[in-house]
């Protein structure tokens, strides 16, 4: 009895510390996340405004040259594309907008931010395409910069009181 | 090589999906000989051959009368405007300055809407309101009768002067001459180094570095260049025997053609018009003619069907060595 006792308690702790840890790396995730996709925003920019690649082709070769942990949605963007003969970019990004919340953690001022870049990509010149893509890295910059504080205010924070949480549950059973 | 109902079938692929499942229901004798595909805002949907427009139904059938007709909305000229520009505007924008697209397989789609002026001369077009996609066909061998009127002994050629009115197949002809000049043929003339500036991108239909027609194995393409500046460029980086031009018409083109002519190069062009002494009276390049530049003139008009070749003239007696023959079918 008193071992059975034991692992349930321990189980207990265990859960919590790991509900702990796994909600305190979502805010490490969400940054991690964040700044891949200002590098892939970056080698887009650059496909676009300077080697005026074609815009599927230019979305191949981000997924080509990103970290596919998140390069793959302009992958995913791509296909859309080209499969469902889409009418403009930005019915493409709406198909990825559940990606962008499960899979990378982002919150909804990161995704309203990605999904403002499909509303005008490929659609004007390149200078204004140029205009667009700075106005969007500085918007992901001020929100790496947000995450990075959320992250260190955040990430020990739940990560300690998921153990403590654990710990607090065993001291009253016992 | 695509048949005619393939091409068109590939050629409106390039439309929204909603016109697309229209215009793909036309009948196939119709399929076969359109020239022309009209999208305007607001306005019925309409493709046109022969010289007659036609009004397609929600079924695909057709019409000379409108009133059944599909009417063409703003988001089907989005869309469509998207899709032939590969969702990139700005990987075009100098096509659309001169007021067109060149699609896969050559084709060019003309771009109606709110021109915008900048520093530099248009800079824009906005608020599309209409799109003409014209489909391109090549027709191999229509120039293989009149080869012979051109070529000079076995190693030489006539300077030749294309006249024809607009949609009468002088860019068909002047493709497949510059094919046959560029390949030869067997027995009777090698080929010559062809360059070829092609200002609009319809003789060669460039897409991606690729030519989508067939130029010829020794042809070099200028895509997209000015026909003055390219002249120039070829004389001085291509060493051709021949350049090939479409549509000569100002003065820079005219002093360019000089310049050719005096590093040795023989000339080949097309100019708009309805006669000889149309084009003879042309301020810009009367010179031309002044200097008897040119050795040949062949003359089309559409009195036998597209591309009839109403008379072949000599340069130098301004007599016909050649009469009525119709076997272009089909032209862009």
């Amino acid at each position: 009895m008193g071992v059975l006792k034991s692992i349930l308690l321990l189980l207990i702790f265990l859960t919590c510390s790991i509900i702990g840890y796994l909600y305190g790396k979502s805010f490490s995730l969400r940054l991690e996340n964040l700044i891949i996709l200002e590098q892939c925003i970056k080698i887009l920019e650059t496909e676009v405004v300077y080697g005026l690649t074609p815009l599927p082709e230019a979305l191949s070769n981000v997924h080509k040259k990103g970290k596919v942990k998140v390069s793959y949605i302009f992958s995913e963007i791509k296909n859309d594309l080209i499969q469902n003969k889409r009418g403009g970019v930005y019915d493409s990004f709406l198909s990825v907008e559940d990606k962008l919340y499960n899979n990378l953690n982002f919150k909804k001022e990161d995704v309203e931010t990605f999904l403002s870049l499909g509303r005008v990509l490929g659609t004007s010149d390149r200078t204004d395409q140029q205009k667009n893509f700075i106005l969007v890295s500085n918007q992901i910059a001020t929100q790496i910069f947000e995450a990075r504080e959320e992250k260190n205010k955040n990430e020990k924070l739940y990560r300690n009181l998921g153990v403590i949480t654990g710990t607090a549950i065993i001291i009253l059973l016992i | 090589m695509l048949n005619n109902i393939n091409l068109y079938d590939s050629v409106i692929e390039n439309l929204c999906d909603e016109l697309n499942k229209i215009l793909i229901k036309i009948p196939h004798n119709h399929k076969l000989k359109t020239e022309e595909i009209r999208l305007r805002n607001g306005r019925p949907l309409s493709i046109s051959y022969g010289g007659k427009d036609y009004f397609v139904n929600i079924n695909g059938n057709l019409s000379s009368n409108p009133s059944n007709a599909v009417i063409v909305n703003e988001r089907h000229i989005m869309d469509t405007f998207q899709l032939i520009s590969n969702y990139s505007v700005y990987a075009y924008t100098e096509e659309i300055r001169n007021g067109y697209i060149t699609i896969r397989g050559g084709h060019r789609v003309g771009i109606g809407g709110k021109v915008i002026y900048g520093l530099n001369g248009v800079e824009n077009i906005r608020n599309i309101s209409s799109l003409n996609i014209r489909i391109g066909r090549e027709v191999l061998g229509v120039s293989n009768n009149i080869l012979s009127y051109i070529i000079k002994n076995t190693n030489g050629f006539y300077n030749t002067l294309i006249i024809s009115p607009p949609q009468c197949g002088k860019t068909t002809l002047l493709r497949d001459i510059v094919r046959n000049l560029s390949n030869g043929t067997e027995g009777n003339f090698k080929g010559f180094k062809v360059s070829l500036v092609d200002e609009r991108s319809e003789l060669a239909g460039m897409y991606n570095g690729m030519a989508q027609k067939d130029v010829g194995m020794r042809t070099d393409i200028l895509d997209g260049c000015l026909k003055s500046d390219g002249i120039i460029m070829a004389i001085r980086a291509l060493s051709p025997d021949i350049i090939a031009v479409d549509e000569i018409g100002g003065k820079k083109d005219a002093e360019a053609i000089h310049e050719a002519l005096r590093a040795g190069i023989k000339l080949m062009a097309t100019v708009h018009g309805s006669s000889l002494e149309e084009v003879r009276n042309k301020s810009s390049i009367r010179e031309l003619f002044t200097e008897n530049i040119f050795e040949r003139f062949i003359i089309l008009d559409r009195s036998d069907g597209v591309g009839t070749i109403k008379e072949i003239v000599d340069g130098y007696s301004y007599k016909p060595i050649f009469f009525r023959k119709s076997d272009l079918n089909g032209s862009s």
